[in-house]
């Protein structure tokens, strides 16, 4: 935008035609920028492209930034007592599953209140994909309508509350154990078992100042939801009766309890055992739209985990990266470039090993793709829309289910690390927020901040504001020698017309974004594929409509229609603002719409002109423009990328696909769905009606 | 031979400052004939486009009503103030019929005559409907006549562009081909402005005000004084930084409309003269007393006899309605000092929250004055020097006030946008249009995602948000510079094209 600033100060200077006195340096470098804006369009974008292969070499190391959380540095009060006590959890679970005995929940209910802690039933109604447009727009709290109540299905949660003995009632910490009480495997079991030790030691220690929660989720219907509606049910009461209550014996009615704001929030998952022989411990910790919580709570149970416990610590990668001979390639010249800095001079140490800058870069690819996509990946999602920090620990033992031994050693190292986590977390005044929010893993102990990434972004979005305004300034003087005769001449606002064929398309792809709502109410039962074949019709038909409107259509070739330069101009300006807001909502999205859409935008042309020229430079520009654009659909980019994965997808089953991903998309309110509509959409119909363009 | 290529040297100089219509008219004035039947047709048509899309804006806000809950749009920072939020006057109106005073509790700062007009709209409910939505069919209402009335107003400026284009020689024929209708132009950039729709939709004031502040305008424009002033008073009692108007308002009913300056008009006439020397010897001396502008004292003393009986009534009428709860004391310490020491430091798109929650509390009244000074300082040399324009100059005071207003929304915004687009006829060189364009739609969309990511997310801070405002204030600051500076320039192009025109005749 500030180079738009600029180039108006050239056209100053031009068009008086008196020579004004020398503009200031900064004005001169932004004309100098503007141009020679095709080479430094293609500088920035390949430096943006190179800073993000380098991000795995710029990661820092983490550290604890909160001075109060002093993890590790009290010793463990966990005994063998409690290790036993959950021992005997499991078992007597193992033991009720088999007799049929009824309930789990009212087991695990009993074995909460003889650790004196308040025991509470919440049911709550599994809830289906629903996409309703707005709520986009809205808080979490404006969607708990009332629906229709069914005593077929719903989910009992059980919750368990300890009173903190030096606190006043006003601070908690959540623990939550997802648990199918219907058909739990034998390692859901030990996740109770690890958590209802450490309960039993939090029911007898002092030093407790946060009351503590402990949430068995019943994971019947997914993680999350139950977690959601616990959590909902926490921050917003509702005062109806709820129809639910009279389903069951269980009596849940009027005793739902409360244990002031939660601080921080752990998620528990043991499950299938890992493929070594030790235990593995990996953290999920990415909630909607690429909100991460603070990143202190990840270095509290890094670093209480790998120093203390012993546990094998990881964070989830693209496995497929791993084996890249590209990557690999890359590492090595990172690694020998590094080697030569170092030679030069000692204290140069970017280099890293080309086996770390792989395992770094398929660590940052998946910690990218899950921020992009926008779906939590996991039950800790829910706590991050009420501003709680959560991550989920997903444990995978080292043994098999029925070892005695190794599962009581088990016991105590696990709730000796959540202790260790609650202990710190205990510490805190305030809520956690002296670390970073935003940032990007590439292993467990180490980090990339805003601060650096955001450089490779704005490296690559650079060139669209320049590339605009040398464009603006372009077709600016070919209309002016064009319209030279019509009576109407507004030097100032030749870009309006532009802007309203910007506008009109940027509406159709809103109104795209909004056709699922209404073909998810048309009646009846229609399987993925025929629903995306109506909303790819629809839109069609839609597009078609609002190309024969005169005045929005891009097409049409008035007498002294558009100048394609300037309508390239305003689309690439509506590109930077669109990927700059989205850099801002969820930064993962906007860089891999960026690199889509950068290049797509920045070489679209008229490719009339360049097959009249018969030249191989202007042919060659083409057919990129015309690859690039293919690939920047949607559709397409998506079933590229499940071949990349190793699933071929071709034809109508295609748009099957692409409809259920969607509807996960707009099932988890992702602002990526928003983007791609939106945003990414109207400017790739911008970038083939460029291409196309009757000039 | 200099005889006939100058025009063409002239018509391309002037191409270039983009005031070419003017020449190209004069040259192709002898090939065209007077088409009226096809021109009226074309009159015609447009001014049906004009309703279509009046209307369409209407349905629009209607449609827009029937979904506020889901919009939410009265909570944001962004459409309603401390002064202008509608919650706030439902307040005032509770306690006023809880037998309180309606300032109790610091929650209405409004004026009392608000709260008796829209207080009642605000309880009372129809079946089935949301909430609020008598209000905000007075607020579409109030949006509609503002857009009246500033088509109103453009057709006078418009007349008098082209009165006083025929006076200085630039424009030859009776028809005003070639001059935009900035008041159409003006009505739909107010009706159409997201800014306009976002905050009659938000129910926040501010349509009222502006209605205020148009009407008062319109007044002076048509001359109809007591309306004027009505106007005045109204706005002044509503939001006080309208009082600034006085000044453009005054100059208007004294000296008339916006013309070019008085100096053009003298150089023409004198060249004229010239012209036809031999005549009329006698009135040379004639002439040399027209060099200044009468001043119409009498309808400025008769527009200040009305303000003050519109100011006595309002007065009255306030005094009437608060009798028990403290009087007009009250109302002066809770309205306009409430609006001077910037008590609420909640933010909004203004900068003031952000600074006084940071400055000592000891320096806190030295800063009240200097950020309020700020805006009484820039009114006397912009009056002197844009004293010819009256009505650009009161959009001027209107943009600035609306920069360093202490609770801004975007209400004031798009008053001041849609008074701009009166001067489409002089402002169409104004540079930066694009670069402007595309900052205020940028900050507008990230406004609401600083504040999400400040307030609901917790992952940034007030310097987010804030950042966000200095953003706005800087691009507002660049619109009022670049307007003042395109209007400059075109008095300064008027008069090149006269100089060049003269040459002309005499070679």
């Amino acid at each position: 935008m500030a180079a738009d600033n600029r180039y108006e100060e050239e056209e100053v200077r031009t068009d008086d035609g008196s020579p004004i006195t020398k503009p200031r340096p900064i004005v001169r470098l932004g004309i100098f920028l503007v141009a020679h804006s095709p080479v430094f369009s293609v500088v920035f974008s390949a430096a943006g492209v190179l800073a993000l292969l380098l991000l795995p070499l710029l990661a820092k190391n983490t550290y604890i930034s909160e001075n109060a959380l002093m993890p590790g540095s009290a010793r463990s009060m966990l005994s063998n007592r409690d290790a036993s006590d959950g021992s005997k959890l499991v078992k007597d679970i193992k033991n009720f599953r088999l007799n049929h005995e009824g309930q789990v929940q009212r087991l695990i209910g009993k074995y909460m209140s003889e650790m004196v802690a308040e025991v509470y039933y919440q049911k709550f109604q599994p809830e289906g994909n629903q996409f309703h447009p707005l709520h986009f727009f809205s808080g979490p709290a404006s969607y708990t309508l009332l629906r229709n109540v069914s005593c077929a299905s719903y989910g009992v949660n059980v919750v368990g509350i300890i009173r903190a003995p030096r606190g006043d009632g006003k601070e908690s910490i959540v623990l939550v154990t997802p648990y199918d009480f219907i058909n739990g495997g034998d390692y859901e079991d030990l996740s109770l078992g690890v958590v209802s030790s450490l309960f039993s030691l939090l029911s007898r220690v002092t030093w407790l100042s946060k009351d503590i929660i402990w949430l068995v989720a019943d994971s019947r219907y997914g993680d999350y939801r139950p977690v959601a509606a616990w959590l909902a049910e926490y921050h917003t009461p509702s005062f109806k009766v709820s129809d639910q209550l009279k389903c069951d014996e269980l009596n849940t009615a009027d005793n739902f309890r409360r244990a002031g704001t939660v601080a921080a929030a752990l998620v528990l998952k043991v499950d299938g055992r890992s493929e070594r022989f030790e235990d593995i411990l990996s953290i999920y910790a990415d909630a909607s739209n690429g909100q991460m919580p603070n990143l202190d709570l990840i270095n509290v149970v890094n670093y209480l985990a790998v120093h203390r416990q012993g546990f094998h610590v990881k964070v989830e990668k693209v496995v497929s990266l791993l084996s890249s001979s590209w990557l690999k390639i890359v590492g090595e010249i990172f690694e020998a470039v590094g080697k030569v800095a170092h030679t030069l001079n000692p204290d140069w140490k970017f280099g890293i090993p080309a086996a770390e800058y792989i395992e770094g870069s398929a660590t940052l690819a998946s910690s990218l793709y899950s921020q992009a996509f926008g779906i939590p990946t996991g039950p800790h999602g829910a706590f991050r829309d009420y501003q709680v920090d959560a991550i989920t620990l997903k444990i995978s033992p080292g043994f098999p289910p029925d070892s005695k031994a190794r599962q009581h050693d088990f016991f105590l190292r696990g709730s000796q690390l959540l202790e260790g986590t609650i202990r710190s977390v205990n510490n805190l005044l305030e809520k956690f927020h002296q670390s970073f929010f935003l940032y990007l893993l590439t292993s467990p102990s180490k980090f990339i901040s805003v601060g650096v990434y955001m450089i490779a972004f704005a490296l690559l979005v650079a060139s669209l504001p320049m590339v605009a305004a040398s464009l603006y300034v372009d077709g600016c003087k070919a209309l002016t020698k064009s319209t030279h005769n019509s009576a109407e001449n507004f030097k100032s606002w030749k870009w309006l017309d532009a802007a309203k064929q910007v506008f009109a398309l940027h509406l159709l792809g809103f109104i795209v974004t909004l056709l699922p709502y209404f073909i998810c109410q048309v009646p009846g039962q229609h399987s993925p594929r025929n629903r995306s074949i109506m909303w790819g019709t629809t839109s069609s038909l839609l597009l078609v409509t609002f190309v024969t409107i005169p005045g929005c259509s891009p097409f049409s070739s008035r007498l002294h229609g558009t100048n394609w330069a300037i309508l390239k101009s305003v689309t690439i300006s509506a590109a930077f603002i669109g990927l700059c807001l989205m850099s801002i909502i969820n930064f993962a999205t906007a860089e891999i719409g960026a690199l889509l859409l950068v290049p797509t935008c920045l070489l679209a042309q008229p490719i009339k002109p360049a097959l009249r020229s018969r030249r191989v430079k202007s042919l060659l520009g083409a057919f990129c423009s015309m690859v690039l654009v293919t690939i920047g659909f949607p559709v397409i980019f998506f079933a590229i990328t499940k071949g990349l994965v190793g699933e071929g997808l071709v034809g109508l089953s295609l748009g099957g696909e692409f409809w259920t991903w969607l509807e996960s998309l707009w099932a988890w309110k992702s602002a990526t769905y928003l983007y791609i509509g939106m945003v990414h959409l109207p400017c790739w119909l911008l970038c083939v009606c460029i291409l196309f363009h009757p000039s | 031979m200099g005889f006939v290529i100058k025009p063409n040297i002239n018509s391309s100089s002037f191409h270039l400052s983009g005031r070419s219509f003017f020449i190209r008219r004069r040259q192709k004035k002898k090939k065209k004939k007077t088409r009226r039947g096809e021109m009226a047709e074309d009159q015609k048509k447009k001014s049906c486009r004009f309703w279509i899309w009046a209307l369409s804006s209407v349905v629009f806000r209607l449609i827009l009503i029937s979904f506020p809950g889901n919009l939410n749009l009265s909570s944001r920072p962004e459409v309603s103030t401390p002064l202008t939020s509608i919650r706030r006057l439902a307040e005032g109106y509770w306690l006023k019929q809880a037998s309180m005073s309606p300032y109790a509790g610091s929650m209405y700062h409004g004026s009392p005559l608000l709260l008796s007009v829209l207080g009642p709209l605000t309880v009372q409910r129809i079946k089935g409907q949301p909430s609020h939505l008598l209000c905000s069919l007075v607020f579409v209402i109030a949006d509609i006549l503002s857009a009246m009335l500033l088509r109103g107003i453009g057709k006078k400026l418009q007349m008098a562009y082209g009165l006083n284009a025929r006076l200085l020689g630039l424009l030859k024929s009776s028809r005003d081909k070639g001059i935009l209708p900035c008041g159409d132009i003006a009505a739909l950039v107010y009706l159409w402005n997201p800014f306009t729709i976002v905050s009659c939709v938000g129910l926040s004031t501010s349509p009222i005000e502006n209605l205020a502040v148009i009407l008062a305008l319109f007044g002076a424009v048509t001359r109809r004084v007591p309306l004027a002033a009505f106007g005045l008073v109204i706005a002044t009692h509503l939001s006080l930084y309208p009082a600034t108007l006085t000044i453009p308002i005054v100059i208007i009913l004294g000296y008339g409309l916006d013309a070019p300056p008085i100096k053009l008009f003298l150089q023409t006439r004198s060249v004229e003269n010239e012209e036809s020397s031999t005549p009329t010897v006698s009135k040379q001396p004639k002439l040399k007393q027209t060099t200044r502008l009468p001043f119409l004292w009498k309808t400025v003393a008769h527009f200040l006899f009305w303000v003050l009986l519109w100011s006595l009534c309002v007065l009255v009428l306030c005094a009437f309605s608060l009798n028990k709860y403290g009087g007009l004391d009250e109302m002066f310490k809770r309205t306009y000092g409430f609006i001077l020491s910037i008590e609420d430091l909640s933010p909004n798109i203004g900068v003031f929250w952000y600074f006084f929650a940071e400055v000592f509390d000891f320096f806190r009244n030295f800063f009240l004055i200097v950020f309020h000074v700020n805006i009484l300082f820039m009114l006397l040399p912009l009056a002197i020097r844009l004293k010819h324009r009256p009505c650009f100059l009161a959009f001027i005071y209107l943009a600035i006030s609306s920069i360093l207003k202490s609770y801004p929304s975007v209400g004031d915004s798009s008053l001041y946008l849609s008074l701009w687009a009166l001067f489409v006829n002089e402002l169409v060189d104004m540079k930066f249009s694009f670069f402007l364009f595309c900052g205020y739609l940028g900050i507008s969309l990230l406004s609401p995602v600083m504040h999400n990511l400040w307030i609901w997310r917790g992952t940034g801070n007030a310097n987010f948000y804030f950042g966000n405002a200095i953003g706005y204030a800087c691009f507002q600051i660049v619109f009022v510079v670049e307007s003042v500076s395109a209007m400059l320039n075109h008095d300064r192009a008027l008069k090149r094209c006269i100089n060049t025109n003269h040459g002309e005749v005499k070679n």
